[in-house]
């Protein structure tokens, strides 16, 4: 693992770092905090898929303007970015679906706006997209998929146990362990593999902390 | 993991004013002195004191069936505070609707409307309700559906009037029917999640099971005898033939009447014995029969497993609201709900014996308190 001029932690021990203050963050959420407490409603499950699903939807975009920003000298990355973009350009009809099955109505939820915190999220994503070689984006990749893999599947449990959910109320959250899982071991091939300098590695724990704080600020402004 | 099913709203609709047995042959016809000593008998043995028609006083029909299935659906999602709109799933049964062809499902719900939904029509006779019950809870437990609705409804009495019955050779086997059927609808709203505010029926099972293997047919309309021949069917032989043959009129063979509570009282037992009923923890029975006879005999069965079942705990409203044939577990249902006979944390049993060709269907409902507040059992841990 490359070690950085910002100091001597190695890129896996800065980006470990950005995800525990990430679940600090997450641990103030007002809504994950109702779920750990078990107090969460089915209106709150409806408000989290109707607000994630406004910026799910524009996951596909900017991975593939990334893709299309890569240049030959980066062809694994454009490779990677493609083949990510492939598998996530359906993932908010999994969501959308979700959200039917638990009485919601989809032409409220394709009618819907972007919160407070998605719109800072999705704008930052594909600012970050246009940019000549984007691989800063890594970072948020650690942070997206991380969630995906790590917590996604626990919000699921959590709101099936609360609420009396069936599976197929919960596709979205639960499909997102095993396919963001699998992603994230990508993603760690990838910082893995002697691509990454001291500037990218930078690049990629900043884009993090950023992606983190917005991702968080998406749970929290919820409706606004 | 799939969700729980709730029902959370309960409506019935039952045309017209009760009739009375002394209104029957003003609606019905058949005042001659053989069918009124007929009717009399029959009256006696069912203990049947009132019911309605979608008759009026001279017997003309005042209401499809179809109306009549929207108007308990109407009722059941106005208890609930809902629209037709909300509801994904609409399981419709009946014995037989307005018209041959389509299925009944589709003309209540084109009647009702509130847009898309998922349709079931299941034909059969008594335990079709239970049967549409199965299906809609089953698909609020997979999830595939957040809320649905089921109605059963019967309107019998137009093909129980006189010009039915004339020159026909009609024995007790049309008779018993006859002068015990009548008409109405009942409905509940299925969901997965209780309702937010007053208390649901949490759905623990529903059973169903048919016997046709090991039985004859047991009540039959379209066919001249108990058994189905090639070429022989109404369908098969010209209309006229078919009615002076007597297929339309709908029969039972009394005499297999006791071998079908025998058999009913079996699957009870089965019931009990596979632990799906707890007879130390069952607290209401609303059951359906045809006569006040297979009360008795019912009653007196389960009450050899359950000695504590007094009166108190058995419910049924035939003597009131008459045979409505599959309708009659969700008026019954209605009605014992309404009227405040469930308790939080209560269990209840519905049981439906089909005479058809011997079926059975059974559900176990427990009484839930709305969400966040502790049920009775709760408390009593």
């Amino acid at each position: 693992m490359t070690t950085t001029a910002a100091g001597t932690d190695t890129l896996a021990e800065r980006l470990a770092e950005v995800w525990a203050d990430l679940e600090e963050q997450l641990a103030q959420v007002p809504i994950l905090r109702r779920l750990d407490e078990g107090t969460v409603t089915l209106d709150d499950y409806l408000r989290l898929l109707f607000n994630l699903r406004q910026q799910v939807v524009d996951g596909s975009l900017w991975i593939s303007r990334a893709a299309s920003n890569f240049d030959v000298a980066h062809f694994e990355l454009r490779a990677a970015a493609i083949r990510h973009a492939e598998e996530e350009h359906r993932d908010f009809l999994m969501l959308e679906r979700d959200y039917v099955a638990v009485g919601g109505s989809l032409d409220q939820l394709r009618a819907g706006r972007k919160n407070i915190g998605s719109e800072a999220l999705s704008g930052y994503m594909f600012h970050y997209a246009d940019l000549p070689n984007p691989v800063g984006l890594l970072g948020a990749m650690f942070i997206i998929e991380g969630l995906g893999a790590q917590r996604a599947a626990g919000w699921a449990a959590r709101f099936q146990e609360v609420l009396g959910l069936a599976d197929s109320q919960v596709h979205f959250m639960r499909y997102h362990e095993q396919a963001d899982s699998a992603h994230t071991g990508d993603l760690e091939a990838i910082l893995d593999s002697g691509i990454i300098d001291a500037a990218a590695a930078d690049d990629i724990v900043r884009c993090a902390q950023v992606v983190a704080r917005l991702y968080a600020l998406q749970l929290e402004e919820l409706d606004r | 993991m799939t969700a729980t099913a709730y029902l959370t709203g309960f409506g019935s609709y039952l045309p017209g004013e009760p009739v009375g047995n002394e209104g029957i042959a003003a609606r019905l016809g058949g005042d001659d002195p053989v069918t009124q000593r007929i009717r009399r008998r029959v009256l006696e043995a069912n203990g049947i004191r009132q019911r309605h028609y979608a008759l009026d006083e001279h017997g003309e029909p005042t209401e499809l069936n179809e109306q009549l299935a929207v108007k308990a659906l109407q009722a059941a999602l106005g208890d609930r505070g809902i629209g037709a709109s909300d509801i994904r799933m609409l399981a419709c049964a009946t014995t037989m609707g307005d018209v041959l062809v389509p299925g009944f499902a589709s003309m209540v719900h084109g009647r009702l409307g509130g847009g898309p939904k998922q349709l079931l029509s299941v034909a059969g006779v008594c335990a079709s309700s239970l049967s549409a019950l199965d299906a809609a809870v089953s698909k609020v437990r997979l999830g595939d559906h957040p809320r649905a609705a089921v109605v059963a409804s019967e309107l019998a009495s137009r093909s129980l009037r006189q010009r039915r019955y004339d020159g026909i050779r009609s024995g007790m086997d049309a008779h018993f029917l006859r002068w015990m059927l009548s008409d109405g609808a009942g409905a509940v709203v299925v969901e997965f999640q209780p309702h937010p505010d007053r208390p649901s029926l949490r759905v623990d099972w529903v059973r169903q099971v048919s016997l046709a293997h090991e039985h004859d047919v047991c009540m039959r309309a379209g066919m001249s005898g108990p058994e189905p021949v090639v070429g022989r069917t109404w369908q098969d032989v010209d209309i006229a033939e078919a009615e002076a043959a007597g297929m339309f009129l709908l029969r039972q063979d009394v005499s297999m009447l006791d071998d079908l509570a025998g058999a009913g009282i079996r699957q009870f037992e089965e019931l009990v014995d596979i632990g799906l009923i707890d007879v130390g923890h069952l607290d209401h029975v609303v059951c359906h029969y045809s006569t006040n006879a297979f009360r008795d005999v019912a009653f007196e069965a389960l009450r050899r497993r359950i000695p504590t079942l007094d009166t108190d705990r058995w419910f049924s409203n035939l003597e009131t609201r008459g045979n409505t044939g599959s309708a009659s577990i969700f008026i019954a249902l209605e009605e014992a709900w309404r009227t405040g006979r469930f308790a939080v944390g209560d269990t209840v049993l519905l049981a439906v014996p089909e005479s058809g060709r011997f079926s059975f269907a059974f559900a176990h409902l427990t009484v839930v308190a709305p969400p966040g507040r502790a049920t009775a059992s709760q408390i009593k841990e």
